[in-house]
């Protein structure tokens, strides 16, 4: 039964992850994370993915009003460079969690991250 | 069983340091240690993890009992929950972080600073995540950073919260989220009973809170008048600070004081008068006051932004620079 580290481990085998982190996006707090931050520092990440998050899930253009608990499943950001990828994490209890990978855009597929980083996200809640 | 004096964040530094084990019991909440790490906090203010898992039914709260009291005394509570099932590990990582926050952001706030110190008591759910003390208190200042870059009067926090007087369809954009949470805003809850209420945590209640009074869809109070400061009186024993850390700890703006506060009922840090954030939107009905009246309406303004001001406020302004520069240097 997976904890957060073993999440975040887990996440960074994805093909060309540079870094994750679970980030709590109702204070803007990280609970973890490995490898690197975009800008090397985790901190500031989360912040920034806070501000992302709550952006798309508070908005009624883009948020689900019908399903308050999950408003939105993911988001992907796509640079020159890389993929951000946001994994909205489902829980009974009340959380706005999200997980956050940082995808090399060459060495990665978004595909198939996109689809580990739910299966993460869900197994992180479900066991 | 030691009494401490200093800022609670201060303190339980120091207890880390000192690889210390047991329960530091301060006004605004009780921190649990275990060889130097913070393994729970527990605050009166704050959404505790049994409110959390039981309000939104995951766990029983017959569950929930019978686990407390079978496996309590043991300090076995949390692992007991995963092996019998009630639980995934994960739920309880993710449950139990976000509720020792929470009640570490109310705890380490509170401005009293004195508490006790009982070496070797423990919690009884036993250790799930281990968090250092630096890292509890930096959170705890970004915390309360966060809320004043929001809307700079705490009196919300505290204060039961009264629906305002906005846009009727400034509400119809807000969300189910949101929305449910004003429903309960009945003007005598307050952000801490509402989080209970929803199940949710207290500190992002308190977020919601303060930016739905930054909209105008929750009044924001008046603050409190000014009060003589208390007489200060000499702590019996100083203990003596680590070199290096600020004499006065966690410089707490929060609310949550169970002493009279002088500098802290002045209204903190308000927006500059000339540009309040939502000026346009101020009604006719909107009363300022002139340094040295008395106010006619002690409930007014019902707007947010337009707090009368007093003439305090040029000292209130400069004071809370120089805290905003100390806090910086922390």
């Amino acid at each position: 039964m997976p904890g957060i580290d073993e999440c975040l481990s887990e996440a960074m085998s994805i093909a060309g992850a540079r870094g994750v982190s679970l980030i709590d996006w109702s204070s803007g707090l990280s609970l973890g994370q490995a490898g690197t931050g975009p800008n090397g520092d985790h901190e500031a990440v989360a912040a920034e993915v806070t501000d992302l998050a709550r952006a798309a899930a508070d908005s009624p253009t883009f948020a689900d009003p019908e399903d308050p608990r999950t408003p939105l499943r993911d988001l992907i950001l796509t640079a020159n460079a890389s993929y951000h990828l946001l994994c909205f994490v489902d829980t009974v209890f009340d959380s706005r969690l999200v997980l956050y990978l940082w995808l090399d855009r060459a060495a990665g597929n978004l595909a198939s991250a996109r689809f580990r980083l739910q299966a993460l996200a869900e197994e992180l809640v479900l066991g | 069983m030691t009494a401490t004096v200093g800022a609670p964040g201060e303190t339980v530094e120091r207890l880390a340091a000192a690889g210390a084990t047991g329960a530091l019991r301060g006004a605004g909440g009780t921190v649990y240690l275990v060889e130097g790490r913070v393994v729970h906090v527990e605050s009166g203010l704050a959404t505790g993890l049994a409110t959390v898992l039981t309000a939104c039914g995951r766990v029983s709260p017959a569950t929930w009992l019978q686990t407390v009291r079978a496996y309590g005394p043991e300090h076995r509570v949390g692992r007991m929950l995963v092996e019998r099932g009630h639980l995934t590990r994960g739920e309880l990582e993710l449950c139990h972080l976000d509720a020792l926050y929470d009640a570490a952001f109310f705890t380490l706030t509170a401005r009293t600073t004195t508490g006790v110190f009982e070496p070797g008591v423990r919690h009884w759910l036993g250790p799930v995540n281990l968090v250092g003390a630096r890292a509890l208190r930096r959170e705890t200042v970004r915390r309360r950073d966060l809320l004043e870059r929001i809307w700079p009067w705490p009196q919300v926090d505290t204060s039961p919260v009264r629906p305002g007087l906005a846009d009727p369809r400034a509400r119809q954009r807000l969300g189910p989220r949101r929305c449910r949470l004003l429903e309960l805003a009945d003007g005598r809850r307050t952000p801490a009973d509402i989080a209970r209420l929803l199940g949710r945590s207290a500190f992002a209640t308190t977020v919601e809170i303060r930016r739905l009074a930054a909209s105008g869809l929750v009044e924001t109070p008046a603050p409190e008048p000014l009060r003589p400061a208390p007489p200060l009186t000499r702590p019996p024993r100083p203990v003596p600070q680590p070199p290096g850390l600020p004499s006065a700890g966690l410089p707490s703006r929060g609310p949550w004081s169970s002493e009279p506060r002088a500098f802290e009922s002045a209204p903190a840090a308000p927006p500059p008068p000339g540009e309040p954030r939502r000026a346009a939107r101020a009604g006719p009905g909107l009363l300022r006051r002139n340094p040295g009246e008395s106010l006619a309406h002690p409930r007014q303004p019902r707007h947010a932004a337009v707090h009368p001001l007093s003439v305090h406020d040029p000292d209130v302004a400069l004071l809370t620079r120089v805290l905003t520069a100390l806090e910086d240097r922390l």
